[in-house]
């Protein structure tokens, strides 16, 4: 059969475009231009806003009195700060060395994170600045100075006794270690915040609170209370610009015993229990020296809307391809661009970008509404750091949050592309998210943390704004929220789920007849 | 030659199996720029398949389907290259009318002028801005049309586009479609009502069962169906019957005085009717309907006909929907 001589038609249309920033705003005129799912974005930030203010307003405290203001470290946060302290001045320039033998503890218990050793500190009063050199029990040597800063030292073990010497010069304080007291190595350096000329120099002894945790279904109890750890110094050599002292020569009456701090262990005004031989002091310390970890985040709980809040921004995600699949427009969207895979890629981006922005209003308004209701709300308000949107922490924890709902949209995309049915996808996306939640309060606490590492709900580590440090033992538990991961990590997971459902979804699209 | 590719659909022993039907089989044609070509088959005899693979959404078991040469997935600007209207509801009923066509334009960068100016081409103008999901029937087919031209492209193809178009749509459409053709663009319309292709369609693929049954210009067919037919009216029908049966017709009564002659030619029943003074009127060839040659292609092919009940019943329904 022969073709009729005709010519083909020629558009005088100026050529099309085909790159990916047109499928970026070709899938952006699809999400506008649907009404409902605008209301579905609206509905996410309100619902998302309540749920906050709601978690916020609801808990209930029995306050009897009001507690002590909690003490302040140099930078204003809260800290602990109480110990036994036998000190003397030190002006200028000056050093302290000390002998400390292996740490006790009561009854044969003793915190790993037990301490003893000697100190440099603006002055008596809890929350002064300070560094010291100590040993611990079970983690060597270290050098902390201003309750957040921790250098590690040898790994002496806490069975042989251990010359420990700090020197200042100017405002720098260089700590040093050695087995013999003649071979000196040294294990760090630090700079307190504005040490005064005058300071006092000294020997303590401290550990943490024992905490214990039991956990049943539906009930956690914590117990533990103010430990106790004795520590014992010989050869105690102050050098300074008073002339040296050496204890138990001419140097007697110069040491003063006092304490930084109340003491937890006892009632007010009983004595002290550190106990001075011919030339040597031994203490018997409880009350810690360290950041004060609050026990609970107030700006994470202002943002645990999140976690209804995704309900409706997953169903939109997952709407942004069944709705195409329902109705076969899939296959107008495939013919315009069948580069399949490029076009699901622009839908994520598009969708990823709008879940972004709505997330991120509904946590700055959760932030700002729930976070001082939460505050209000407490017995003891001072104890928790000031949260100001624009510290770094909360900053995190507000845009990590807006990131968190973009990944949760995403990944309900490529459920709905791999199902290709919305009832069964949101339903999908929602038992993932719900049932370990669920599951959290009724886990043993190692299974709980399990599940809050290797489920999509790692996300959510990215709300914490509590600090955390190594040398601070702290409990963390599923029903204080507390996450095991740090927050990049723990929204890395739940990125990791999305990318990885994405990825199927696109293999599959490839593949399949549409 | 180049030029004449580019502006082709060429389909080479295409098949398509789900699972143990065979939806098309060994399938080939060609449909050619500068006319419309009616692409016939009852409703499951693989047209829509075809088309599917035609537009990279069904990949083929064997054979190809090339656009201007290429397969479609190979295609760079799709909607430049090739319209299509597969089905009409495929619209988010949400969606205002003109945001479904601005999303399309947007996957190649098309102005939204050009999404005007397609608005107006189908006469949707006015109904722009009304959310899809208050469209009839045949607006939509009109909205899925309007898709179909936004790359002003010279390969169209339309799955079953008069579906649900009024009378006035319909007349509308055939032009519509005709002129497209004359544009130079190759033009594919499907359809399992043989009657609507009727005043439109330059060719036709006839295909049942995924098989190819005729690949045929409407001329041709209709010559072919209508033989050498002769009708004509007389007042004295017996006289006339009783004497061209003589004379070697074959000769059918279709009402009072009316019939219809084979086997004799149009002169010679005149000098017949005339020797014999046998009064008669309106002598003429007697054209056979796009309808009838169907039936007349396909009647050896019963097997299917038994099956679907096509195709004079389902044509019959078709009209009484369509009108």
């Amino acid at each position: 059969m022969t073709a009729p001589a005709v010519t083909p038609y020629r558009s005088p249309l100026p050529p099309a475009r085909d790159g990916f920033p047109q499928l970026l705003r070709s899938e952006w005129t699809k999400a506008r231009s649907v009404r409902r799912w605008s209301v579905t974005l609206l509905a996410a930030v309100v619902i998302t806003v309540f749920v906050s203010l709601l978690s916020a307003l609801s808990g209930s405290f029995d306050v009897n009195g009001s507690p002590p203001p909690p003490t302040k470290g140099p930078d204003g946060a809260p800290v602990t700060d109480s110990f036994p302290f036998v000190h003397q001045q030190l002006t200028g320039d000056g050093s302290i060395t000390a002998r400390v033998s292996p740490l006790t503890g009561r009854e044969g218990h003793i915190a790993p994170w037990a301490k003893a050793g000697v100190i440099i500190k603006a002055s008596t009063d809890a929350g002064a600045p300070y560094a010291a050199v100590m040993l611990t029990p079970a983690h060597g040597v270290r050098l902390q100075s201003d309750f957040t800063h921790d250098t590690a030292g040898s790994s002496a073990s806490g069975a042989e006794p251990r010359w420990l010497r700090l020197t200042r010069s100017g405002s720098v304080l260089t700590a040093s270690e050695s087995a013999d007291g003649k071979k000196w190595s040294e294990v760090g350096r630090a700079t307190p915040a504005g040490l005064p000329r005058t300071v006092q120099a000294g020997l303590f002894a401290a550990t943490p609170e024992l905490v214990t945790v039991q956990r049943h279904f539906g009930s956690t109890s914590v117990g533990g209370g103010p430990s106790e750890v004795t520590a014992s110094f010989d050869r105690i050599t102050v050098d300074g610009d008073r002339g040296t002292v050496v204890d138990g020569d001419q140097g007697t009456g110069t040491w003063r015993q006092d304490r930084v701090g109340a003491d937890p262990t006892r009632a007010a005004g009983s004595p002290d229990r550190s106990t001075r031989t011919s030339s040597a002091w031994t203490l018997t310390g409880s009350g810690d020296i360290g950041p004060l970890i609050p026990d609970a985040d107030l700006t994470q709980r202002s943002l645990s809307g999140a976690q209804i809040g995704l309900i409706p921004l997953a169903a939109l995600g997952v709407l942004f391809i069944t709705a195409e699949y329902r109705r076969g427009m899939i296959r107008t969207t495939l013919t315009a661009g069948p580069r399949r895979g490029r076009m699901l890629a622009a839908k994520a981006l598009v969708l990823a970008g709008i879940a972004f922005l709505t997330g991120l209003l509904a946590a700055v308004l959760s932030f700002l509404l729930a976070e001082p209701a939460l505050r209000d709300n407490r017995p003891n308000p001072a104890s928790y750091p000031e949260a100001a949107l624009s510290d770094g922490p909360v900053l995190r924890a507000v845009l990590g949050t807006a990131l968190l709902l973009a990944a949760v949209a995403v990944l309900a995309l490529a459920v709905g592309a791999l199902l290709r049915n919305t009832a069964a996808a949101v339903t999908l996306i929602v038992v993932v998210f719900v049932l370990p939640m669920v599951l959290l309060a009724g886990l043993p606490v190692d299974a709980a943390h399990w599940v809050m590492k290797v489920t999509p709900l790692a996300g959510f580590a990215v709300q914490q704004t509590t600090p955390r440090y190594d040398f601070v033992n702290t409990v963390c538990l599923p029903e204080n929220s507390c996450y095991p991961q740090g927050p990049w990590t723990g929204l890395a997971v739940l990125c990791a789920y999305a990318a990885v459902a994405l990825g199927l979804a696109m293999w599959r699209l490839r593949r399949r007849d549409a | 030659m180049e030029a004449t590719v580019a502006a082709t659909i060429q389909v080479r022993g295409l098949r398509k199996q789900f699972g143990q039907t065979v939806a098309v089989d060994d399938l080939s044609f060609t449909v050619h720029p500068g006319q419309v070509t009616g692409f016939v088959g009852p409703n499951g005899a693989g047209k829509s398949t075809t088309m599917r693979m035609l537009l990279g959404l069904d990949a083929p078991d064997a054979g190809s389907a090339l656009i201007g040469g290429r397969p479609y997935a190979s295609l760079r600007r799709p909607l430049t290259e090739v319209g299509a209207l597969l089905d009409a509801a495929a619209v988010h009923p949400s969606r205002r009318g003109r945001d479904h066509l601005l999303w399309l334009a947007h996957t190649h960068g098309l102005p939204g002028r050009r999404v005007e100016q397609v608005l107006e081409q189908v006469g949707l103008a006015t109904a722009a801005r009304r959310r899809a999901g208050t469209y009839s029937l045949g607006m939509r087919q009109r909205l899925g049309i309007a898709a179909a031209l936004l790359g002003d492209p010279p390969v169209l193809l339309l799955d079953e586009p008069v579906n649900g178009l009024d009378p006035e749509g319909i007349r509308w459409i055939r032009g519509f479609l005709r002129a497209l053709a004359r544009e130079g663009r190759a033009v594919l319309v499907s359809s399992h009502l043989m009657s609507e292709l009727q005043d439109s369609a330059d060719h036709l693929v006839v295909i049942g069962r995924g098989r190819l049954i005729a690949d045929t210009p409407v001329a041709e067919l209709l010559a072919a169906a209508s033989g050498d037919r002769v009708a004509l009216r007389t007042s004295a029908r017996t006289d006339a019957m009783s004497l061209l049966a003589r004379e070697g017709g074959t000769v059918a009564a279709n009402g009072r005085d009316s019939l219809t002659v084979t086997g004799l030619p149009a002169e010679r029943i005149t000098a017949l009717l005339g020797a014999a003074g046998v009064p008669f009127s309106e002598v003429g060839s007697d054209r056979a309907t796009l309808e009838e040659a169907y039936m007349e292609l396909t009647r050896d092919a019963a097997e299917f006909r038994a099956a679907e009940g096509f195709p004079a019943d389902t044509a019959r329904d078709g009209q009484e929907l369509t009108s």
